[in-house]
């Protein structure tokens, strides 16, 4: 909505009579002749082009309008009903959005699919991503800026599909059930917040195509809020996916350890330590373990190694090993 | 306010110090028993804390107690933002406590410049012609009814 009132009305038409008129005229030129490079279609890499299922539509995501300002809450309902979690707009809305600013902000977005005990994983900048996430059933809340960076509107909506060879985009935004774009014009909008957008998974499994990077932050925010034990099973999807990950296996290693599995910790901090070898903390981790079990020796190697480090575990190596 | 802020972060230096000084110092003294003489140590009676996936994931901090007092300090301060933004006082603790360490120093230090998706937009005459062209030029996406 633009013109909200009458009040509005009135002043448009002050402005249309206003000498400035012109000058307001001939900025709107300059900017569309300034603007008018950025007009071009996204590219597209090749291979998305021919590997990507020409048509694809979620029909399953479920509508949610958003009334007022609430196109966050609106989108949260619609990503998180989808992933079978029951939730409603009028529970939404006291925990995502700011009365203040009229809106909800990208930490607290993230932060609150995490309380309904799903995983936020923010995607690659990219329309390639995009479309793959679509193509592998997920669909993916966005921001966009719909109007300039001059005169921002911050919108959140729910990306469910795309027709290729037409070259659009499909949404489920604001009021409108099933809204249809262009690749470019919402290219250009959704540039303006950095291409931002995340995904959404149930913990113990992870999207197709997110990098190392986000899952890993993500499941690591999993973690602080519900424990380790919570996010066991996420740690296992993650270093299945990504198996030579050195911090995926640190990760693991203390989930297991939480979860009462001392020997399977020990295994995981031994991946760390071979994957990279200047994990200071994997190291010292791993001489805990041994430690416990007793094997002396072999802790004492791994000491040594993670006193040789820089870091926060140097100084606590070099205590342990003093006591050996 | 700062005055308050001040006392506040003394009172949390003073407890974080004193909190910490006997699980510093319990740990120690049973884990030099275990190692010496039996060599062993059961797994419920861990003599030696691991390092954690999080401090590790924030990247090398200088002082973990710090980082811990800055942690705090942000959470509170996002707390007074929150409630400034209107949001229902009963609401707000469930919603800090939601955010990462990394969200949290996000909110706490820049909350007034994070975009806020609203999906609406009031309306200027200047900025209502400048929109309608960049949406016929398929740059923007404010009016429906340009397509």
């Amino acid at each position: 909505m633009s013109i909200r009132s009458l009040a509005d009305l009135s002043v448009m038409i002050k402005d249309l009579l206003n000498a400035r008129f012109a000058g307001v005229l001939l900025l709107v030129i300059l900017s569309a002749l300034l603007l008018g490079g950025c007009a071009r279609s996204p590219v597209l890499l090749e291979s998305t082009k021919t590997d990507v299922t020409p048509q694809i539509e979620l029909t399953q995501v479920p509508f949610f309008a958003q009334t007022d300002y609430q196109c966050g809450p609106a989108t949260l309902a619609m990503v998180l009903n989808h992933q079978g979690v029951d939730t409603s707009l009028e529970q939404l809305i006291p925990q995502v959005f700011l009365p203040g600013r009229d809106g909800s902000v990208q930490p607290e977005m993230l932060a609150t699919v995490r309380r309904y005990g799903q995983l936020a994983i923010p995607i690659r900048g990219t329309m390639d991503a995009l479309l793959r996430h679509l193509e592998a059933d997920d669909p993916v809340v966005v921001m966009q800026n719909l109007a300039l960076p001059a005169f921002p509107m911050w919108h959140y909506a729910v990306a469910i599909g795309f027709d290729l060879p037409n070259e659009t985009l499909i949404l489920r935004s604001g009021e409108i059930e099933r809204h249809t774009m262009s690749f470019s014009r919402f290219d250009a909008t959704w540039a303006r917040t950095q291409r931002w957008g995340f995904v959404v998974s149930e913990p113990g499994t992870l999207p197709e195509g997110v990098s190392a990077h986000n899952a890993l932050q993500a499941i690591n925010a999993y973690e602080e809020l519900h424990g380790p034990i919570a996010a066991l099973s996420s740690w296992l999807a993650f270093t299945d996916r990504f198996p030579t990950n050195p911090f995926g296996q640190f990760a693991l290693g203390n989930a297991l350890y939480a979860d009462e599995q001392p020997k399977a910790a020990q295994d995981a901090f031994e991946s760390a330590t071979q994957l990279d070898p200047t994990m200071g903390a994997a190291w010292l981790n791993l001489a805990i373990l041994q430690l416990h079990s007793g094997s002396t020796e072999e802790a004492r190697h791994a000491l040594n190694q993670a006193a040789e480090r820089e870091g926060e575990s140097q100084s606590r190596a070099q205590q342990l090993l003093d006591k050996l | 306010m700062k005055t308050f802020r001040a006392y506040l972060s003394a009172l949390l230096i003073a407890a974080l110090v004193f909190t910490s000084l006997p699980v510093a110092a319990a740990p120690t003294a049973p884990q030099e028993m275990d190692v010496a003489s039996t060599g062993q140590a059961s797994t419920e009676r861990a003599p030696v804390e691991l390092v954690s996936t999080q401090s590790v994931l924030a990247g090398d901090r200088a002082s973990a107690d710090r980082e811990r007092i800055n942690d705090i300090l942000a959470r509170a301060d996002v707390q007074d933002q929150l409630l400034k933004q209107g949001v229902n006082p009963d609401d707000v603790e469930a919603r800090v406590a939601a955010l990462s360490d990394a969200e949290a120093k996000q909110m706490a230090e820049q909350l007034e410049q994070l975009p806020a998706g609203a999906g609406v937009i009031g309306a200027l005459f200047a900025v209502f012609i400048i929109l309608l062209i960049t949406d016929i030029l398929g740059l923007t996406d404010v009016y429906p009814f340009t397509r």
